[in-house]
């Protein structure tokens, strides 16, 4: 196990992508935070982590919520005493048309996915500064490069993530803290069932080079990869995982 | 039955690494490289810790070389699971006007063309068993340039982007292609080139605070061996402390 001993807070970690990587971090012998919106599924999370053998706590948050975050560092350092890992998973995916468009979406948008980034990892640096280590894993995806009809808000805070780490990793370097990004193709989740045909998205998930319908477990291995040792002068990247339907 | 790997380069700083790596992890290593003695000294160290290891000499510039060694190695354990591609270097630092056009094809056929000519040897023994891992060596300057290295950031743009159509070409049969940039390596090539204080002051702009060892490149081409890897292909992994962040 990788990271026996470590402590890790996954936001969004109730459900899809999340819930794989908290999971994962569990079964590594990490400490989980399930931070989520949704209480019933964080907690279901971590029954699932002690069914494992592993320590979790789940905590209701909106991330877009300073407060909120303020009350997430408080709880995780009281339940674990210290943070090492930090995955920004936490978002909202919705379609609207540029024209037309409401700025209440836009501003939800960009306030969870980006935002939440910020005010998490504003929230749990200091305490990463300390020790002199820390790890911080943003979720992006596929669509901040490819882009996505009917999803420019979207794109926009996926974009922007990778920029934020890039610039986070510069600023946090000098204290042994990596931040990285990963770039998930689209996967079976509930996610792309928002707005197409059953049919359609399998179609769709199916059409890369490998051929594989990416599933939320298949993004769990590269963010275990980065949140462990053997990664210690990795940083300020963002890691496609997208069985090779583009590649930069 | 044990993983085969085959590791061109594998005498050197990070190819020597990178045997070590994937030994330790049960990989038979195949350890390749121009200087057959530093090859065997890697060998033999990996041996004596207990794993599996052998030594080949081979110049990647010659097909001839190439096909032999891929003919050895596949006739010896029937299989190659693994392509590290590490051979390469810069071989020199001058001005473009200063080149020879010898010294130009020197450093583009030992990164680019070694690169091609062991893929293309390699590549039909991992269609037949319909899997395998290719990992590519480009570096940071393949993708920003560097200044008195024309050929060298040439050949490793060019890997780059070979790397992305071979991973293409090889999809359909579950073999999987991606490059590794490394950023300043703590290397015995690379040393014996500066001193200590003149590297740590040349790259004091590492966001780490540190340059790189063989050992965290050697993880990185580990990771790329294992199934936590499964679904990445045509990518470029870079291991340079946050230096460029592309």
């Amino acid at each position: 196990m990788r990271l026996q001993g470590k402590v890790a807070v996954v936001t969004g970690g109730a459900q899809g992508i999340g819930r794989a990587i908290a999971l994962g971090l569990g079964r590594e012998g990490a400490g989980v935070v399930v931070a989520d919106l949704q209480a019933d599924k964080a907690k279901n999370v971590v029954d699932e982590l002690y069914g494992l053998g592993a320590e979790g706590h789940p905590v209701t948050v909106d991330v877009a919520n300073e407060a909120a975050v303020e009350r997430l560092a408080k709880e995780t350092f009281d339940r674990f005493g210290k943070v090492d890992i930090l995955v920004n998973d936490a978002g909202v995916y919705l379609k609207a048309m540029v024209v037309g468009m409401s700025e209440e979406l836009w501003d939800r948008t960009l306030n969870v996915n980006l935002g939440g980034n910020f005010l998490c990892s504003r929230a749990f640096i200091p305490s990463m500064r300390k020790q002199k280590s820390g790890r911080i894993i943003s979720i992006a995806s596929g669509i901040a490069h490819y882009g996505a009809k009917e999803f420019a808000p979207y794109a926009a805070s996926k974009a922007a993530i990778i920029g934020f780490v890039k610039a986070l990793a510069r600023e946090v370097g000098a204290d042994g803290i990596t931040a990285n990004a990963i770039c998930p193709g689209a996967a079976n989740t509930t996610m792309p069932r928002s707005h197409r045909s059953e049919e359609e998205v399998m179609a769709r998930l199916r059409s890369n080079p490998l051929g594989h319908v990416l599933e939320p477990e298949d993004f769990v291995g590269p963010v275990l990869f980065l949140a462990s040792a053997a990664a210690s002068y990795i940083t300020g990247q963002a890691i496609n995982i997208n069985c090779g339907s583009y590649m930069i | 039955m044990s993983q085969v790997a085959l590791i061109t380069g594998g005498g050197g700083g990070i190819g020597g690494a990178v045997a070590r790596r994937m030994a330790a992890a049960g990989i038979t290593v195949m350890v390749a490289d121009y200087d057959h003695a530093a090859a065997e000294k890697v060998s033999a160290e990996i041996a004596a810790a207990g794993k599996k290891a052998e030594a080949f000499a081979v110049d990647v510039t010659q097909a001839r070389d190439v096909k032999t060694l891929v003919a050895d190695v596949e006739k010896r354990f029937g299989r190659i699971d693994v392509l590290a591609n590490i051979a390469g270097g810069s071989f020199y630092t001058q001005r473009i006007e200063e080149f020879t056009w010898a010294e130009w094809k020197e450093v583009i056929d030992v990164n680019l063309k070694g690169t091609f000519l062991m893929c293309r040897e390699v590549a039909p023994v991992m269609q037949r068993q319909k899997s395998g891992r290719i990992l590519n060596t480009a570096s940071n300057y393949g993708v920003t340039g560097s200044a008195l290295r024309t050929p060298y950031s040439a050949a490793k743009a060019g890997i780059i982007a070979f790397t992305k159509t071979l991973a293409q070409e090889l999809a359909p049969d579950g073999i999987l292609v991606n490059t590794v940039a490394p950023g300043p390596t703590d290397t015995p090539r690379v040393m014996g080139k500066e001193s200590a204080e003149e590297r740590n002051r040349r790259w004091s702009q590492i966001p780490l605070g540190r340059t790189g060892q063989p050992e965290d490149l050697a993880e990185a081409y580990y990771f790329f061996t294992t199934v936590e890897s499964a679904w990445i292909t045509g990518q470029t992994f870079h291991v340079n402390g946050g230096l460029v962040t592309p």
